[in-house]
C-alpha cells in the first residue's frame, strides 16, 4: 500500500522496528496489525487511555510476545537476545519501586543487572535527573515526580541507545516536569531514540519531533503533527481572526471561493476554509484592500491537541 | 460571580471572602519540613487552581482546610468561618475530591455516591436524589448502576468528583482531578469545573499543569517550598511581551529580509518573531507579508504563560 | 383570529441546589452505621453476600427450633417440659456466631482502609470516634440480634408449648431481661475485639484469622495453665476452678454471662461466683477497654 520510504510512520535510520504486531488477550485484541519504526530523536506515542500504547512499549522491549508478528530492537528480536536488551530500557507507568532503597540504590542494583562495570555509570544517571543531592533518601519518602526521576536514572545507568517511557511526567511539578522534558530533549539530541507516551499534548507538541498515534491497537495517524493536519484534507481548516472590524473582515472573506463559512463570536471571528494556504495568501490583501487592521492570525486546529482530537474521533 | 456560601449557623458573617489564611505555618518533622511557611491567601468566590512545586504544600493545606490537621501558627477562615474553631462544621460545607484511587470497588457507582451522601448528613431519600442528580452532571449514565470495579480511569474520576458534590458543597476541594486522564477525558474533566463555577460552587483545584489553570481558572494561587509565590486572577499574572511571532509557512527567511530593519528573529519552526510597539507596526508587517505575496498563516501576540510566571520565581528563588 | 398567547420554555437541568436538611455528626455516624450493618449482612449486593450471614443466623436459631419443636411434641409424655438447652447456656460462643462475627468485622472495616476510602469519610462531618462507634455498634448491634432473635423464639415457643403460658411467663420473668444484657454484653464484647484486631489489616482474610487465632491460642492456653479439670474460673457455676480461666479470652464474655444469670447482691457485695467475679469483670473490662482504646488511637484522624 505505502512505500515504507515515503510513509511517516517509518524511519531511514531506524533503531526499532515494529513488524505486523498482533496482540489479544482473551478476546481483547490490544493490538491490530500494527507496524511502525523509530529512530534517533524524541517520538511520541500517542493515543487514548487502551488503547495499546503499553502493550506495544513491552512488546518492543521484548518484555511480551506479540501474537503476530514482532518488533527488532537494533534489527534484532529483544525477546532472543540478552544482549540486546540492554540497549533498550524501558520506564513503566506503574508507581511501584522498592520504598526502601534509595535511588543509588535502585540505580546501581540496575547497572549490575545489565552487566554495568562502570561505578560512574551510576553518577553520571543521577546527575542528568538531578537527584545527586538526594541520592541516598528512600524512595518511600518521595514525591511521586521524583520517583520518576530515579526510574529515570535507573533506566540510564545501562547508555541504552533506546529509551521508552510510559507517562514519565505522571505527578511531577511543574519544575520536574520543565527539568523532564530538557533531559529528553537532551537525550534524542544526543542520538537516543526517546519514544515518550503521555497525554499532556501540548508538552509533547515541545518534547517531540515526531508522533505515533494510536487508536483501538491501530496505527492512526504518524508524522509531524502539522502535516497530519495537512494531510486531513476533506476536513476544513479553522483559523482565528481578530481585527479592527471583524463584521468587515468577514463580509470581504465571505467572498472568496476558499471559505467555506464565518463565524463571529468570542472577540473575534473564525473562518473556515477548504484550503489554509489559499486563504492565508488571500487573506493580507483583502484586510488591505478593506481599509481593516488585522491584530491577530491563529490556525485553531493546528495544535497538536486538535490534531488530536480529529484522529481519534 | 454568585457567591454561595449558605449561612451556617449564626458564626457565618462575611461572605464575599471566599476563604482567608493569615500566616498559616505548618511544619513536619521537628521543623525541617516546612510544608506551609506563613501562608497569607484570600481568594474570591470562583474557580481557583493551586499550583505548587514540592508537592508537601498543597496536600497539607487542605487537610488543614478539611480540619484534619491543626497548623503550628496561623489561621484559615473559611467564608469567615474559622477552620479550627468548628472543623466538623466547615466540613459539612466541603467537598473533598483526592487524588488517589479511593472508591470501594464491589458497589455500584451510584450506591456508593448515596451512601456517600447520607454520611454527608442527607437523609436517605435525599441522597437518593442528590446522587442521581450529580452522577447526571458528572455525565455518568447507565454506568452508574454498575460495579466500580469495571470502571475506566475516567469514570473512576467522575465517581469521585460526584461523591464531592452530592451534599451540595460550597467549596470543593479538587485534588489533580485529571490526574491519569486522556486527552479527551481532560477537555471533559475541566469542562465540568468550569461549568461548576457556573453554578456558584466555587472550586480550588490543585494541579501541576499550569495549562490547565489557564484554560479553567479564574484565579491561580502558585506556592512554592509553602510560601507564596503569586496570587490573582489569571488573566492578570499574564502579561504580553511586546513581541509578536509571524508564521508565513516555509517562507520565513523572505520575511526576515523584507523586515530587516526591524530586527527579526527566525526561529527553528520556521517562524519569525519581531518586536512590535503599536499598531503601526502591525499594518507594516502585514503589509509587508502582501508586497512580498507571502502567505499569513499566522499572527499571534507571544504572551507570558503561566509556566514561565512560575518558573521565573522559582528559579529567582533557588539561585537567590 | 386572535393569537393564542401560548408560551415555551427550556429548563435548565443545570444544577439544582439542596436547600434542605443537612444533620451533623449525628446523622453521619447513624448513617454510617447503617451503611455498615447494610454491608454485614450483604443487603444493596449480590445474593452470594447475603447467603452467608443469614445461613448463620439459621443455624443460631436450631438450637431453639429443636428445643421447642422436642418440647412441643413430648408434652404430654412430661411432667416438666423438657429442657435440652437452658437460656443461660444458649447465650453462649456458637461457632455460627463466632465464624460471623470473624467475617463480618473485616468485611466492614478492612475494605475501607484497603480502597483508601477513609479521607473520603473523614472529610465528612465524623470524627474518629463516631466512626469507631458507628463500626463498633454496626457488629455489635448484628450480633446481638443474632443472639438475641433465638432467644426469643425460645422462650416465645416454651411458652406456648406449656400447659400455661402466663405462668410460664410469670415463673422465668427474671430471663427477659438478664437475656438481653447477656447477649448485648457478649455482643459489646466480641465487636470490640474483632474490630480492633481487623483494623490493623487491609485483607479481610488476615484479620479473621487474626482474630481467630487470637481466641483459640488463649483459649488454649487456658486450659494448659488451669489444668484440665479447672477450665473455669472459681466458684463459678460448677465448684472448683482456676484464676488461669482468666486467660482465656474467648471465653471471658461467658463469665461475665454467668454473673448475670448467677450473681446476687449481697450486703452490698456481688457474689453467686465466689472469687470469680472481680476477675470476670476485670478481664471483660481490659479487653473491650483496650478494644476501643486501641481503635480510637488507631482512627485519631485529627493530628492534636
Amino acid at each position: 500500500m505505502n512505500d515504507p520510504a515515503l510513509d511517516p510512520a517509518f524511519v531511514d535510520d531506524a533503531t526499532v522496528v515494529v513488524d505486523d504486531v498482533s496482540v489479544w488477550f482473551g478476546q481483547k485484541v490490544a493490538l491490530s496489525e500494527l507496524s511502525c519504526s523509530f529512530g534517533p530523536g524524541v517520538t511520541g506515542l500517542l493515543g487514548p487511555n487502551g488503547a495499546g500504547k503499553t502493550t506495544l512499549m513491552r512488546v518492543m522491549c521484548g518484555l511480551l510476545r506479540a501474537r503476530r508478528g514482532g518488533a527488532r530492537v537494533l534489527g534484532v528480536d529483544p525477546r532472543q537476545s540478552r544482549d540486546v536488551q540492554a540497549h533498550i530500557a524501558l520506564v513503566p507507568e506503574e508507581d511501584a519501586v522498592p520504598e526502601a532503597l534509595t535511588p543509588r540504590q535502585l540505580a546501581e542494583y540496575q547497572a549490575t543487572l545489565g552487566g554495568v562495570a562502570d561505578r560512574d555509570a551510576v553518577e553520571r544517571a543521577l546527575a542528568a535527573v538531578s537527584l545527586t543531592d538526594v541520592a541516598d533518601r528512600r524512595l518511600g519518602g518521595f514525591s511521586k515526580g521524583m520517583r520518576q526521576r530515579a526510574k529515570v536514572a535507573a533506566a540510564l545507568v545501562t547508555d541504552p541507545r533506546v529509551l521508552v517511557l510510559d507517562e514519565p511526567l505522571n505527578g511531577a511539578d511543574p519544575v520536574q516536569r520543565v527539568a523532564l522534558i530538557e533531559l529528553f530533549q537532551r537525550l534524542g539530541a544526543a542520538g537516543r531514540t526517546v519514544i515518550v507516551s503521555s497525554h499532556v499534548l501540548h508538552e509533547v507538541e515541545r518534547l517531540a519531533e515526531r508522533v505515533v498515534v494510536i487508536v483501538h491497537g491501530r496505527l492512526a495517524a504518524a508524522g509531524d503533527h502539522r502535516a497530519i493536519r495537512d494531510a486531513m484534507a476533506d476536513r476544513p481548516r479553522r483559523v482565528l481572526l481578530r481585527s479592527s472590524d471583524d463584521r468587515r473582515l468577514a463580509t470581504g472573506l465571505l467572498g472568496l471561493e476558499q471559505v467555506v463559512a464565518v463565524e463571529l463570536a468570542g472577540g473575534g471571528l473564525t473562518v473556515s476554509t477548504g484550503n489554509a494556504g489559499d486563504l492565508a495568501l488571500a487573506l493580507p490583501h483583502v484586510s488591505r484592500d478593506l481599509g481593516v487592521r488585522l491584530r491577530e492570525v491563529r490556525a485553531l486546529d493546528a495544535s497538536l491537541d486538535s490534531v488530536f482530537a480529529e484522529v481519534t474521533r | 460571580m454568585p457567591s454561595r456560601w449558605p449561612p451556617v449557623g449564626e458564626r457565618l458573617r462575611d461572605v464575599a471572602a471566599l476563604l482567608e489564611t493569615e500566616h498559616l505555618t505548618k511544619t513536619y518533622a521537628g521543623g525541617s519540613v516546612r510544608a506551609l511557611d506563613g501562608l497569607d491567601l484570600a481568594l474570591e468566590p470562583g474557580v481557583t487552581g493551586l499550583v505548587g512545586a514540592n508537592g508537601a504544600g498543597k496536600s497539607t493545606f487542605f487537610r488543614i482546610l478539611l480540619g484534619l490537621t491543626h497548623p503550628d501558627s496561623g489561621t484559615a477562615r473559611i467564608g469567615g468561618v474559622d477552620v479550627a474553631g468548628d472543623p466538623v462544621g466547615v466540613r459539612s460545607r466541603l467537598g473533598y475530591m483526592p487524588e488517589h484511587d479511593c472508591l470501594p470497588t464491589d458497589q455500584t457507582a451510584a450506591d456508593v455516591v448515596a451512601t456517600l451522601g447520607e454520611i454527608a448528613g442527607l437523609p436517605s431519600r435525599a441522597a437518593r436524589q442528590r446522587a442521581s442528580d450529580v452522577l447526571d452532571l458528572v455525565g455518568l449514565d447507565e454506568a452508574r448502576f454498575r460495579p466500580i470495579e469495571g470502571f475506566s480511569t475516567g469514570m473512576r474520576q467522575r465517581t469521585k468528583l460526584a461523591q464531592a458534590l452530592v451534599a451540595d458543597p460550597a467549596l470543593v476541594l479538587l485534588d489533580e482531578p485529571t490526574a491519569g486522564l486522556d486527552p479527551q477525558g481532560r477537555h471533559e474533566m475541566l469542562d465540568l469545573v468550569r461549568r461548576l463555577g457556573t453554578f456558584g460552587i466555587s472550586v480550588i483545584m490543585a494541579t501541576h499543569l499550569l495549562d490547565d489553570v489557564q484554560t479553567t481558572c479564574d484565579h491561580v494561587v502558585m506556592i512554592d517550598a509553602g510560601r507564596l509565590v503569586a496570587s490573582g486572577h489569571t488573566e492578570s499574572l499574564l502579561h504580553t511581551t511586546g513581541v509578536v511571532r509571524v508564521d508565513v509557512g516555509l517562507h520565513g527567511a523572505a520575511l526576515v529580509t523584507a523586515l530587516a530593519d526591524r530586527h527579526p528573529t527566525l526561529l527553528t519552526d520556521g517562524t519569525v518573531e519581531l518586536a512590535v510597539d503599536g499598531d503601526d507596526d502591525l499594518d507594516a508587517i502585514v503589509a509587508a507579508v502582501a508586497d512580498a505575496g507571502l502567505p499569513l498563516h499566522g499572527l499571534t501576540s507571544q504572551r507570558s504563560s503561566l509556566d514561565d510566571v512560575f518558573l521565573a520565581d522559582h528559579q529567582q528563588r533557588t539561585a537567590g | 383570529m386572535t393569537a393564542v398567547d401560548r408560551a415555551g420554555r427550556v429548563y435548565d437541568r443545570g444544577y439544582r441546589p439542596y436547600d434542605g436538611e443537612l444533620g451533623g455528626r449525628a446523622a453521619a455516624r447513624l448513617a454510617l452505621f447503617r451503611a455498615s450493618v447494610r454491608r454485614a449482612l450483604g443487603m444493596r449486593r449480590s445474593w452470594r453476600q447475603k447467603l452467608f450471614p443469614w445461613v448463620l443466623l439459621a443455624i443460631a436459631t436450631v438450637p431453639a427450633v429443636v428445643n421447642v419443636g422436642v418440647a412441643y411434641l413430648t408434652r404430654d409424655q412430661f411432667e416438666d417440659a423438657i429442657e435440652i438447652i437452658t437460656y443461660r447456656e444458649y447465650v453462649g460462643v456458637s461457632t455460627a456466631l463466632l465464624v460471623f462475627v470473624g467475617l463480618t468485622a473485616p468485611d466492614v472495616i478492612c475494605p475501607d482502609r484497603r480502597h483508601r476510602m477513609l479521607p473520603l469519610l473523614f472529610s465528612r462531618p465524623l470524627t474518629g470516634a463516631d466512626y469507631v462507634v458507628a463500626k463498633v455498634g454496626a457488629i455489635a448491634a448484628i450480633v446481638f440480634a443474632f443472639g438475641f432473635l433465638p432467644q426469643v423464639l425460645l422462650f416465645v415457643g416454651q411458652m406456648l408449648v406449656s400447659d400455661a403460658a402466663i405462668d410460664y411467663l410469670t415463673d422465668n420473668a427474671e430471663v427477659l431481661w438478664q437475656v438481653p444484657v447477656a447477649v448485648a454484653l457478649l455482643a459489646l464484647y466480641y465487636a470490640s475485639l474483632a474490630v480492633a484486631i481487623a483494623s490493623f489489616a487491609t485483607r479481610r482474610i488476615v484479620a479473621a484469622a487474626a482474630l481467630l487465632i487470637l481466641l483459640l491460642v488463649t483459649s488454649i492456653t487456658a486450659g494448659i495453665l488451669a489444668g484440665p479439670e479447672e477450665r473455669h474460673l472459681p466458684g463459678a457455676i460448677d465448684d472448683g476452678g482456676s484464676a488461669w480461666a482468666a486467660v482465656n479470652l474467648l471465653a471471658a464474655p461467658l463469665h461475665v454471662r454467668d454473673l448475670v444469670f448467677e450473681g446476687e447482691i449481697v450486703d452490698g457485695r456481688l457474689v453467686g461466683v465466689a472469687g470469680g467475679p472481680a476477675i470476670a469483670l476485670a478481664v471483660y473490662l481490659t479487653v473491650v477497654g483496650a478494644s476501643l482504646g486501641t481503635l480510637l488511637w488507631r482512627y485519631r484522624w485529627v493530628e492534636a
